[in-house]
Parts: C-alpha cells; sequence; structure tokens
C-alpha cells in the first residue's frame, strides 16, 4: 500500500527543519477520507436506500413464515433449519454448480476467441461485433425456442450429427440427465456476445507497441498470447469470472423458460425453487432464507477471489 | 499516452447535463402521476352520498385482445353510476399472480380483482376477500356461483367460464371411412377410432390429450374415481380408478400422439397440428373455436368429451371479487355485478367472442350458439350437465405441480404408472396437513 | 498461406455470426409471417409476408408512450449509472482510504441476493413512502449498479498512476484528476456499462410488473407481455413485439461500439 508522495511535497518535507510528519499524514488521510465519501456518495445512497434496505427486508422476511397475502407469522430460525435439513436445497444447489461448471468455461474460452478475432481489422468487424451481441439481447423466449429445435432428440441437427457420426443421441431436454446440459449449451451460446464485449474492451487497452516489442524479440503469436496478452488481459478477465459466478448462482430465465425447471426437477435451480416458493407455492419466507443461503455462498466466493486475485491478476 | 482533448470532452459534459436534466424532469414526472392516487378516503363515505368514488380493480381475463371490450363495459357502467369511477389494470394472465401476491402485500390491492377458480381457494382461506352480500336470485348459473363459495359465504362471483369439449377432423374420419364421435363415445370408441386413425408416416395423429394435472382429475372423475376423500384429509386418486385414468392418458404418447421428444407440449403445437389437419381428434378447450374457425380448408366439429364409466367435462370458471381491504365494497360490489351479469356485459362478451358469460337464463347464450363453426355448439352447454371441477386446496399450485411431474415421469417411462401415482398421492397427501 | 489461413478465419467468423443472426431473423420472419407460429420450427421462409402483427400491435397498445416510458427510463438509467459509477470506481480505484475492501465488498454483496427476492420488501418500502407507481420508484433501482462499479475499476486501476502524478504536480486536485484524465481513458469501459446498463433497465420486467399501477406508466415488456393471453397467443404479434424491443438495444451497442474502440492509437494483434 504504497501512496506516491508527488515530488513537490517530498522535496519540502526534505528541506524545512523537522516538520510534524504525523500530523501531515493524518490530515491528508483525512482529506482523502473527506474526498472518498465525496466520491461514494452518489452511488452509496440509492445502493442503501433502494437495494441494502430490502436486502435487510428479506432477512426480516427470512425468520417468518408468509404467503404474501396474510400476516406474516414468526418462526426464527426455523427456515433455515427445514432448508437445511431437505435435500432439495442441496439437489438445487448442486444443480447450479454444475450449471456454472460448465457455462464458465464455455462462455469464456469462446468469448475470449471472439474477442481475439474480432479484435483485428478487417471488413465488416462492425457488423460481426453486432451480430454476435445480438442473442445476448434476443429474448429467452426465442433462445430457448431455437435450441428446442437444435436439440430435438427425434430430429433436432444436433441429434442427427450426432446420429451420422455413430455417437449417442441424448434425449437432450427432455431427458433428466441432459436437461441442464442443454440449458448450459444454449447459455453460453447466448452469453457469449456479452463476454467477447467485454473482453474487447480489455484487448482495447492493451498498447500496440508491448506486442510488437515482444514480436520483435522473437515471440511466436501463442507465446505474445500467453506471456503478453493474456496477463494483461487479467483484468477483465477477472470481471468475468467474478460476475459471471455471480450471476450464474442466480440463473433463472433460461431455466424457466427451457425446462420449467424439469423433467422431474433435474434443472431445477436455487433461484428456480426461491421464484416457485416466493410466487407460485406462497412461501416466502423460506424463499428468502434460501437466497440467504444463496448469499453466504456467493460471498464466500467472491471474497475468495478478490483474495486471490492479487497473485493472477496484473495492472499495465 | 495519446488521448482526445476537447471535442469529446464537451460531449461528456453536455451528456452529463442532459442526464441530469432528464432525472429532475422525471422526478417532477413522479407528482404527474400522483394524480391518479385515490383520493383521500372520506371518512364513512357510502354511495349514497353525491361523492366521486373511485375504484380500483385489476383484470386478466381482458388481456390478449379484449381490453377494448372490457372499456365498454366499464364505460356503460360508469354512465349508469356517475358518482363511481373504475380505473383499470389489465395484467398477463401469466404474471397476474405474481402482481396481486405482491399487492397483497405492500397492502395496494386492488379493489375488485379477477380471480381464476385454482387460486379463488387460496384468497378466500386467508381471509382477504369480502362476502358479497345480497346476491340475486336465479341470476347465476348454480354450479358456477357455488364454485366461488368458500365455507358457506359468497365470496366471488362468477365472471366467465370455458370448457373442454373434444374437437375432431371430419376430412380425416371421411377418409377413413369412419363414423363421426358422438356424445355417447366412451373411452373404448375413442382408443379404436385414434388407433384407425393413426399414419405415423404421414405424420398424422388420431388422439391429442395433454398429460397434465387437469387432464388427469378430468380422466379420474371420468371412471369414477375421486382425488380426495369426503373430508379432505388424504388424496386418494392412486387407487385403481386413478390407475386407469393415469394409462389412458400416458398410453397414448407415442402411440396414437407425439411423444414430448417430438415437440408435444411445446407452445401451440396441437394448435398447429390440427390446423393443419394432422390430427384426428383433439381434447381442448373452446377458447380454439375462433382459431379454427379462421383456418380455411379445415373440416371440423365438436362434441361432448367421452367419459369412461360415466361423463364428466371439465370447466375452468373465472371470477371477481371485492379485496377485505377494499375502502368502498358497495361500489365494488356493484362495479363486480355489473361486470358479470348485467345485459350490457354478457352482449359484449358474445358479441366480441371473449367468453361465456355465467348466467343462468341459457336463453343469453343463443347468440353464441348460432354462430358456426362448430355447427355443435350446443356442445359446448351439454357438457355443463357433468361437470368436474378442478381439486383446489389452499397449496393447489403445489399440488398441480407434483401430478403433472409424476405423470410426466410415467409417460417419459421412468416410473410405472402405479408408481408414479403412488408417489403423487404421498406427496399431495403430505401438503393437507 | 496467411491469406488462406484468413479466408478460413474469415469464413469462420461469417458461419458463425450467421448462426447467432439466426434466431433474430427468425423472429423476424414469424412477426411478417400471416398468422406466424413458432411451431414447426424455426422458418426463414414467407409466402406472403404482412405488417398485420405490427398494425395489431399498434391497435393492442398504447406503442408510442409505452415506447417512450421504456425509453426515458433505461437512458436515465443508463446515465446515471454511469455518472455514479463513475465516481464510485474513481473512490475505489484511485483513493486509498481505511476500510476500502469491506465497503466494496458490500457493493459487490448488493449483487448476490437475486431480484425476485428483494422485489417485494422493495415494493413495501416503496409504498409505505407513497413512491409506488410512479416514474421515480421505476428508476429507483437501476441508478447504480454494483456491476458498473466493478466493471469501471477495473478500468480505473488500469489507468497508469503516473499521469496522475504528472497532474498533481501541476496542481490538479482530485476533480482535475477524474475529470480530465481518468474518466477519458476508461472511455471503452464506460461504453460498455451504457449499453448493459440501457439493455437491462430496458428488458426489466419483474420489477415494473409489480411497481406500476397505472397505464400511463406501462414499460414495453410489460406491454409485451399482455400478448400472451390466458389459453391463446398471437406468436406473429409477439414476435413482433419482440422486434420492437430489440431494435433500440442493438442501434444502442453500435453506437456505443465506436467508443469502445475508440481512445488507442494503436490496436490489433497482428
Amino acid at each position: 500500500m504504497t501512496v506516491t508522495t508527488p515530488p513537490v511535497e517530498a522535496a519540502a518535507v526534505a528541506a524545512a527543519p523537522a516538520p510534524r510528519k504525523p500530523g501531515a499524514r493524518t490530515r491528508r488521510r483525512r482529506t482523502t477520507a473527506l474526498w472518498a465519501i465525496a466520491f461514494l456518495l452518489p452511488s452509496a445512497v440509492p445502493l442503501v436506500a433502494f437495494t441494502l434496505t430490502p436486502m435487510v427486508g428479506s432477512l426480516w422476511v427470512s425468520l417468518h413464515d408468509w404467503n404474501l397475502i396474510s400476516p406474516m407469522e414468526w418462526v426464527g430460525l426455523g427456515n433455515y433449519a427445514d432448508l437445511l435439513a431437505d435435500p432439495e436445497t442441496r439437489q438445487v444447489f448442486w444443480h447450479t454448480v454444475a450449471f456454472i461448471a460448465g457455462y464458465l468455461p464455455l462462455v469464456y474460452v469462446g468469448g475470449l476467441a471472439l474477442a481475439l478475432v474480432l479484435n483485428q481489422a478487417f471488413r465488416g468487424r462492425t457488423f460481426f461485433r453486432a451480430a454476435y451481441f445480438l442473442p445476448v439481447v434476443t429474448s429467452w423466449v426465442v433462445v430457448a425456442l431455437v435450441w428446442q429445435w437444435l436439440l430435438n432428440p427425434s430430429n433436432g441437427l444436433v441429434n442427427q450429427v450426432l446420429g451420422a457420426l455413430g455417437l449417442p443421441q441424448p434425449g437432450w431436454w427432455t431427458d433428466p440427465t441432459w436437461a441442464l446440459p442443454s440449458v448450459i449449451l444454449a447459455s453460453a451460446w447466448k452469453d457469449l456476445g456479452f463476454v467477447m464485449v467485454i473482453l474487447l474492451a480489455g484487448l482495447q487497452a492493451i498498447p500496440g507497441d508491448i506486442l510488437e516489442a515482444a514480436r520483435v524479440d522473437g515471440a511466436n503469436a501463442w507465446q505474445r498470447f500467453r506471456s503478453v496478452t493474456l496477463p494483461l488481459l487479467s483484468p477483465s478477465t477477472f470481471f468475468v469470472v467474478v460476475i459471471s459466478l455471480i450471476n450464474g448462482f442466480q440463473v433463472f430465465d433460461q431455466v424457466y423458460v427451457m425446462t420449467g425447471g424439469g423433467p422431474g426437477g433435474s434443472s431445477q435451480v436455487v433461484v428456480g425453487q426461491i421464484y416457485d416458493l416466493t410466487f407460485r407455492y406462497g412461501r416466502a419466507g423460506e424463499a428468502s432464507a434460501l437466497s440467504w443461503l444463496l448469499f453466504v455462498v456467493v460471498l464466500a466466493i467472491t471474497g475468495i477471489q478478490l483474495r486471490v486475485q492479487k497473485r493472477w491478476v496484473t495492472h499495465a | 499516452m495519446h488521448r482526445r482533448t476537447t471535442p469529446h470532452r464537451s460531449r461528456l459534459t453536455a451528456v452529463a447535463v442532459l442526464g441530469l436534466a432528464l432525472t429532475t424532469m422525471l422526478g417532477a414526472c413522479t407528482q404527474g402521476s400522483a394524480s391518479n392516487d385515490d383520493p383521500p378516503a372520506d371518512p364513512g363515505s357510502d354511495s349514497t352520498e353525491a361523492e366521486q368514488v373511485t375504484i380500483r380493480y385489476t383484470n386478466f381475463t381482458a388481456e390478449g385482445g379484449h381490453e377494448a371490450d372490457l372499456d365498454a363495459i366499464v364505460a356503460a357502467f360508469e354512465e349508469e353510476n356517475p358518482t363511481i369511477s373504475v380505473e383499470v389494470q389489465v395484467l398477463p394472465y401469466a404474471d397476474y399472480f405474481t402482481a396481486l401476491q405482491t399487492a397483497f402485500a405492500g397492502g395496494t390491492a386492488a379493489d375488485v380483482v379477477d380471480l381464476n377458480y385454482d387460486n379463488f381457494v387460496t384468497y378466500a382461506a386467508n381471509g382477504v376477500l369480502a362476502p358479497i352480500t345480497d346476491v340475486p336470485e336465479g341470476v347465476y348459473a348454480q354450479s358456477l356461483l357455488d364454485a366461488f363459495s368458500y365455507e358457506g359465504q359468497q365470496l366471488g362471483l362468477p365472471q366467465q367460464f370455458s370448457n373442454v369439449v373434444l374437437f375432431y377432423n371430419k376430412g380425416l374420419f371421411d377418409a377413413a371411412g369412419l363414423e363421426y364421435p358422438t356424445a355417447d363415445w366412451t373411452w373404448d370408441d375413442v382408443r379404436e377410432a385414434a388407433t384407425a386413425l393413426t399414419d405415423r408416416e404421414a405424420g398424422v395423429w388420431g388422439d391429442y390429450q395433454p398429460i397434465s394435472f387437469h387432464e388427469f382429475y378430468k380422466a379420474l372423475a371420468q371412471s369414477g374415481g375421486s382425488f380426495f376423500n369426503a373430508d379432505g384429509t388424504e388424496a386418494t386418486f392412486a387407487g385403481p380408478e386413478g390407475i386407469e385414468a393415469a394409462t389412458w392418458l400416458v398410453e397414448k404418447s407415442g402411440t396414437v400422439m407425439p411423444t414430448e421428444a417430438d415437440g408435444a407440449g411445446t407452445p401451440d403445437y396441437d394448435v398447429n397440428l390440427f390446423a393443419e389437419g394432422k390430427l384426428a381428434m383433439w381434447h381442448t378447450g373452446i377458447w380454439n373455436f375462433t382459431r379454427m374457425g379462421e383456418t380455411e380448408g379445415l373440416e371440423w366439429d365438436v362434441v361432448v368429451e367421452p367419459g369412461n364409466t360415466q361423463k364428466a367435462s371439465a370447466l375452468f370458471p373465472d371470477g371477481v371479487a371485492v379485496t377485505a381491504s377494499s375502502e368502498h365494497p358497495e361500489e365494488a360490489q356493484l362495479f363486480a355485478e355489473y361486470l358479470t351479469s348485467s345485459d350490457t356485459a354478457v352482449e359484449t362478451r358474445l358479441a366480441a367472442t371473449w367468453s361465456l358469460p355465467p348466467v343462468a337464463d341459457q336463453s343469453k347464450l343463443d347468440a353464441y350458439l348460432e354462430v358456426t363453426p362448430p355447427e355443435n355448439r350446443e356442445a359446448v352447454v351439454e357438457s355443463l350437465d357433468a361437470v368436474v371441477l378442478a381439486p383446489v386446496i389452499e397449496r393447489a399450485q403445489e399440488m398441480q405441480d407434483i401430478v403433472t411431474e409424476e405423470l410426466g415421469h410415467a409417460a417419459a417411462g421412468r416410473k410405472t404408472v402405479e408408481q408414479a401415482l403412488t408417489d403423487a398421492q404421498e406427496r399431495v397427501t403430505a401438503l393437507l396437513g | 498461406m496467411r491469406k488462406a489461413r484468413r479466408v478460413l478465419l474469415y469464413v469462420g467468423v461469417a458461419l458463425g455470426a450467421a448462426a447467432m443472426l439466426f434466431p433474430f431473423l427468425w423472429t423476424v420472419v414469424t412477426s411478417i409471417t400471416p398468422h406466424g407460429t413458432l411451431a414447426g420450427g424455426p422458418t426463414l421462409w414467407v409466402e406472403d409476408p404482412t405488417l398485420d402483427a405490427y398494425r395489431q400491435l399498434l391497435d393492442a397498445m398504447p406503442m408510442w408512450r409505452i415506447v417512450a416510458n421504456s425509453f426515458g427510463i433505461a437512458i436515465a438509467s443508463t446515465l446515471l449509472q454511469m455518472v455514479t459509477g463513475a465516481t464510485a470506481a474513481y473512490a475505489f480505484g484511485r483513493l486509498q482510504f481505511r476500510g476500502r475492501g469491506v465497503v466494496f465488498g458490500l457493493y459487490l454483496a448488493t449483487l448476490m441476493i437475486p431480484l425476485q427476492v428483494l422485489v417485494v420488501p422493495l415494493f413495501i418500502e416503496m409504498t409505505r413512502l407513497d413512491l409506488h407507481d410512479t416514474y421515480f420508484a421505476l428508476l429507483a433501482p437501476s441508478i447504480t449498479s454494483a456491476f458498473g462499479i466493478f466493471l469501471l475499476k477495473q478500468a480505473v486501476e488500469g489507468v497508469p498512476r503516473e499521469l496522475d502524478e504528472a497532474a498533481t504536480i501541476d496542481g490538479a486536485g482530485h476533480l482535475r484528476i477524474f475529470w480530465r484524465i481518468v474518466l477519458p481513458l476508461v472511455r471503452p469501459a464506460l461504453a460498455t456499462l451504457a449499453v448493459f446498463a440501457f439493455m437491462n433497465t430496458w428488458n426489466s420486467f419483474l420489477w415494473p410488473l409489480v411497481v406500476i399501477r397505472s397505464p400511463e406508466l406501462m414499460t414495453l415488456p410489460l406491454g409485451l407481455a399482455t400478448l400472451q393471453g390466458q389459453f391463446t397467443t398471437e406468436w406473429d404479434v409477439v414476435m413482433a413485439g419482440s422486434v420492437v424491443s430489440i431494435v433500440p438495444i442493438a442501434i444502442v451497442y453500435v453506437l456505443a461500439q465506436r467508443h469502445i474502440i475508440a481512445g488507442m492509437a494503436h490496436t490489433g494483434l497482428k
């Protein structure tokens, strides 16, 4: 934690006869703290008012039984106890983790490849960038239908190709084992553009002269990529990983639209369960408790990442 | 480091200023929409005083094309009752209950709300509906009125109803030289015809019936079974009648009906199959009359749904209720009655082929019955002779999900029918506690 | 051989783009097909194209008002998120203060509770404040976003500190450094944030569903949802609505692209 002392002040400190250094530093720290408050205020006020407050509210709800239409009933930690004892809780968490494990590598590698390719100058680049981004903004209703058509077990494109290659043709979204992978494939495909946009911005920030220098030094494309591009891209990578994890744990829309959590609950995820509990089954208290269990998990994982980032994230 | 300077910075400034301006404007706008808030509650306001009363109404029955018709009914009501004005909010059905529950939670529920039969019990049981007083005799069909009473109290009024009939493709029957289905048909007749009419190579299927909770309880009733025991403390649908009913549904998949893998269950799959003339028989609701009527070249008709040991047709009533939190219950009830039984309402609904009004006087339905296709619209009224309503409990949605899920396992061959039903029965009984 | 590889790459990219465009094209095709449906698999062929669905869309609801509402809210939230995001990012990325890590963690924590759970308590809060059914309430949850702050923080940290120091020597304070040095250099990230902020607010559904009562405030996703009936749905109209919904975001994206690319004299990894 270094605070670079501007040369002027350093010179003044050196020249003046033994000034009260601690005082100056404390004053500086206080000024910085005031600046920090000033800069943080525009975002802190809405966050506290409109996000943190309802969060606390939901914590309060989690200690009650509530069907939304009648007043709440106090149950203390009863909801948490019930959830932790219920095998279904473990199941939905497991499904969510499985989703992330499949989704994240796919979407990152794919998005990175796209970003690298579309970072090069060639004709129609803007058009292609827009084309790859389009699925991100297309509604899940349409994307789900396209993928259901692609993955149709009897005559979908994918199974036809698999059949031609002599490979087994899974039942995809009609099969409990393959329902979640179907959602993973569709999600990764849809979000490629999202990752691409983030990584493109990150690639833009890599000064071309560093890469030129590496090339001149005799590094080939792969070496340049591994030793220069990837490390300098690490802040963006870090961002993608953290956000994808946070979002991945809260995946909902695509599961709801593609499989509804089925068949037989085999693709139900945590937020899907939360939504059902709140709005379809009238068990809002349990839903809130479940979301706080989720919170703890996500907080822990994010915390670990923030700690570990110092080891692999480099800044220019 | 090369960086752009002035031109782009001033653009940023402009953008920031614009943003602030916009925000201020929007902030100012918040008061603009506050004009829609209810006027402050007058202490002891009745409709007998000549003050303006505003009531709010949330609706889902008009969505998807009938908002204008609803507006017409509301306008007529407001004309006849100049001191009452009605604010309407039409919501999509799929999200209606999310919004409604949240409104209850926040204390902003409307004065008059739409409720369908499946959800009515939940709200009634929680005491958030106001009793309807002095229901006029002989105006509403009794069975529909009963559907919206709870523990002896009338807590809602029926608004419209739909039921399920058997659609059949006359062309396919003719081509195979088979007799059309009649009101006396039973499951065996359907099975026979469906098998004969299925031609997988040509992509023609014999009989389509969704494998779901709603079809199951109906098939159960058609086999003489009952979903719950007499005092409603146990689910009893896994008995022999239930097995027969479930088997009837499940065996169709892949034999006379496409499987889920073929696409059955995706939106409008069955609608298109029938419209393209590739489906001989179809168990579905009367809401498809208009769409099929508009399909050129399709020769079709309907008939009362065949039973097994007895007839039972599914009925889906939608109703309207006054909320207990309403500050103007009398005006609200006045509106609810007008909306559901006034001549204006009945005529508008029929003229717009919107929905069937819940009136006891069936002569009022003549206008509906005279429209063709289908020729045999009388089947709609005939079906009302033997009706089965969905079993409802407070945790209705969970129950529906459980039954549909277990039937899905059976249909896909992951469980035997007996096992699936037994599991479902156990899980549903657990909900009753 | 370089050329051959380039051609191959180009073809691959083009094919991929075609696959990406496909769902959108299907949406458009369905919207101009008379009685278009989504069953029977995607097609790109339409026999008698018609704009009926769009006409029905205009009839079904006050489209201009609805689009204006959505647009206004989306633009406002985008600008607000950029302003609040940039200032917070500067604080986290440049200012050393005690508890910085904890505060940032708190900011991130706001992303970790799903909206589905926050909706009800937030709605109750709005009703207590008598703010429900107002534009402000619609805007409130999207005024600031920890997602954007995180994105910008990464970008701010990528700006070399030597620039700050040079400016400080010239007598610049934090405001000057923020406005003249840091902000212009994080333009790609700002533009990226703008795209996502616009998109998320434009598409947001659950919160408007719950907080709006008056038809005057209706937003586009809400309006489009009413096209799907209790039993039947006119899919061609729904798809027309989807097209109307997607086009503005695509435009915002293309406009933002320029800012994401610009700012650097040197690009390319050739």
